[in-house]
């Protein structure tokens, strides 16, 4: 495959499913077995009710008419791709400019409301998006990408490329079954309170570690310490991590049981 | 094949393929460590990626660790042969074997593409925006990297002359002499400021039976303990009833670091 064909390919294969996956959110709204997604519906409802306009009515319709548009860009991208695996050069190029031409409306539009609403971390986000669009048309379109070959039957130095891949691969695989071997148990696990100051106990919890530890955690210590009375519990604020390195820590105040 | 003319009369535009080659390749090698080490050690704080994948399985009602750990497999045999593609392209660029890097950089950019798609697609299931942003931009990235790369000539003529002596003499003094006093400014305020690390902190009364805790910048959990620890110290005769934690609006921007109340009542 040529070196040309094989990145443009790339670009989409990626966009394709950008768009496929972003209708597939809108048709399931909500969190269910195998899909999270984000609550798009919940996030209109709170921007429109921030201007004053508390019907339902206003988000629901807007969020049909950005589903509408992404479908619409799902549609072109898939159009671009099909027409790409049929070779059909002129035809891929036509497409893939509508395609990017209307996610950049797309974008364009958040990024407009995203004023509206005063959200600027969501402007920078599509504003980002905005500019890979455009970046990724410009290497789609305007770069001059070799007309190299890449051979599906690799030279000698690539074979051992690959071999050394699957030891490699083999290795971290290795490493990490026996991580989560080790770790599992955190998912689930009370953890165990250290006194730092008389009378409060410190809960430092893992990166596994979600509502059910916290649950198993208090149910434990007061199993544990029949003789206290656990009067306030407080959630140590992130700036008392040590960054990436800790991830929640708890502090559970205590007196004795009169 | 093409041949490096050695290292003596290297062009920009090679030192930038250099560049480009060398980025990547220790990028993915980072990645590798990240996941044969696991978790946090001395020297080593990393990711926990088997944490974060197997909540993101879990919030979708696949708590199996299986399916955690084989989607970290695929993640990391994607990983390791952008590697290998990416170290084995800068080894063939530096003997000066440009067609062998040129074919193996581009194997290595279409692995780290496939690996950008392949977390992109997780982001969209599980709902996580900000990682699906911070996923096309390195995808994005890898994308203009190559772009760069392939439009770059190994054998071009460097187009920058040597800075004329004085200039570089003044450059050196100037340069010299900002290191100078930046440096003696980080080391007074280590000095003066490392203490705040640990450190307990006065608490203040703020009103009736309400004390207010101002911390510096550089306090942590250990602060805040040994901060408890005076409190009660300094008011035997109350109890904490609870604390409060001034939420990031009701601050100064960034003038202000953790602030946080003590409400407390008379012991019985």
């Amino acid at each position: 495959m040529k070196e040309r064909r094989l990145i443009r390919c790339a670009i989409l294969v990626f966009w394709t499913l950008f768009w496929g996956l972003s209708v597939v959110d809108k048709i399931i709204p909500d969190v269910r077995f195998l899909w999270v997604g984000k609550d798009f519906f919940a996030l209109f409802i709170k921007f429109f009710g921030s201007l004053g306009l508390k019907d339902p009515l206003f988000a629901t319709c807007a969020l049909a008419a950005v589903s509408a548009l992404e479908a619409v860009n799902f549609g072109l991208h898939a159009a671009a791709l099909a027409s790409f695996f049929k070779r059909e050069e002129t035809v891929t190029d036509r497409r893939y400019f509508r395609a990017i031409l209307a996610s950049m409306v797309l974008f364009s539009l958040f990024s407009i409301a995203d004023q509206v609403f005063g959200d600027r971390f969501q402007l920078l986000e599509h504003g980002l998006f905005w500019l890979v669009l455009l970046a990724s048309w410009v290497v789609f379109r305007h770069v001059p990408l070799g007309d190299r070959t890449i051979s599906l039957s690799p030279p000698k130095s690539v074979r051992w490329t690959l071999i050394a891949g699957l030891m490699l691969t083999v290795l971290t695989s290795w490493s990490i079954f026996q991580f989560s071997e080790a770790t599992f148990s955190n998912a689930s696990a009370p953890v165990q309170g250290e006194e730092v100051v008389e009378g409060v106990y410190k809960f430092d919890f893992p990166f596994l570690a979600d509502k059910r530890v916290w649950e198993a955690t208090v149910n434990t210590f007061m199993a544990d310490h029949p003789e206290l009375d656990v009067r306030y519990i407080y959630t140590g604020p992130s700036e008392l991590n040590s960054k990436k390195k800790t991830h929640l820590l708890l502090y559970v105040f205590t007196e004795p049981r009169p | 094949m093409t041949e490096n003319r050695g290292a003596g009369h290297l062009g920009t535009q090679q030192l930038i393929r250099y560049a480009i080659l060398s980025y990547w390749a220790i990028f993915w090698l980072f990645n590798m460590v990240d996941k044969v080490i696991g978790g946090a050690h001395f020297l080593w704080v990393g990711r926990d990626r088997f944490a974060q994948f197997q909540k993101y399985f879990d919030s979708v009602g696949l708590d199996a660790p299986h399916v955690a750990n084989a989607a970290l497999v695929v993640a990391a045999a994607l990983e390791a042969f952008a590697l290998l593609f990416f170290a084995t392209a800068a080894f063939r660029e530096f003997r000066g074997h440009h067609d062998e890097a040129h074919r193996n950089a581009l194997v290595g950019t279409l692995f780290t593409l496939g690996t950008f798609t392949f977390f992109s697609i997780g982001d969209h299931w599980f709902g996580d925006r900000f990682e699906l942003l911070e996923h096309t931009l390195f995808w994005f990235v890898s994308l203009a990297s190559w772009a760069a790369f392939s439009q770059l000539q190994p054998m071009a003529e460097s187009t920058q002359g040597a800075l004329p002596r004085r200039e570089t003499l003044l450059a050196a003094v100037v340069g010299a002499a900002l290191v100078l006093a930046t440096g003696t400014a980080i080391f007074k305020h280590n000095t003066t400021d490392f203490i705040k690390r640990s450190a307990a902190i006065t608490a203040e009364p703020a009103g009736d039976h309400l004390y207010k805790v101002s911390f510096p910048f550089l306090g942590g959990s250990t602060v805040f303990e040994n901060s408890l620890a005076r409190f009660k110290e300094d008011h035997p005769d109350e109890a904490i009833d609870h604390i409060y934690t001034v939420p990031g609006p009701l601050r100064l921007k960034k003038a202000d670091a953790l602030i946080f109340y003590i409400a407390t009542e008379d012991r019985p």
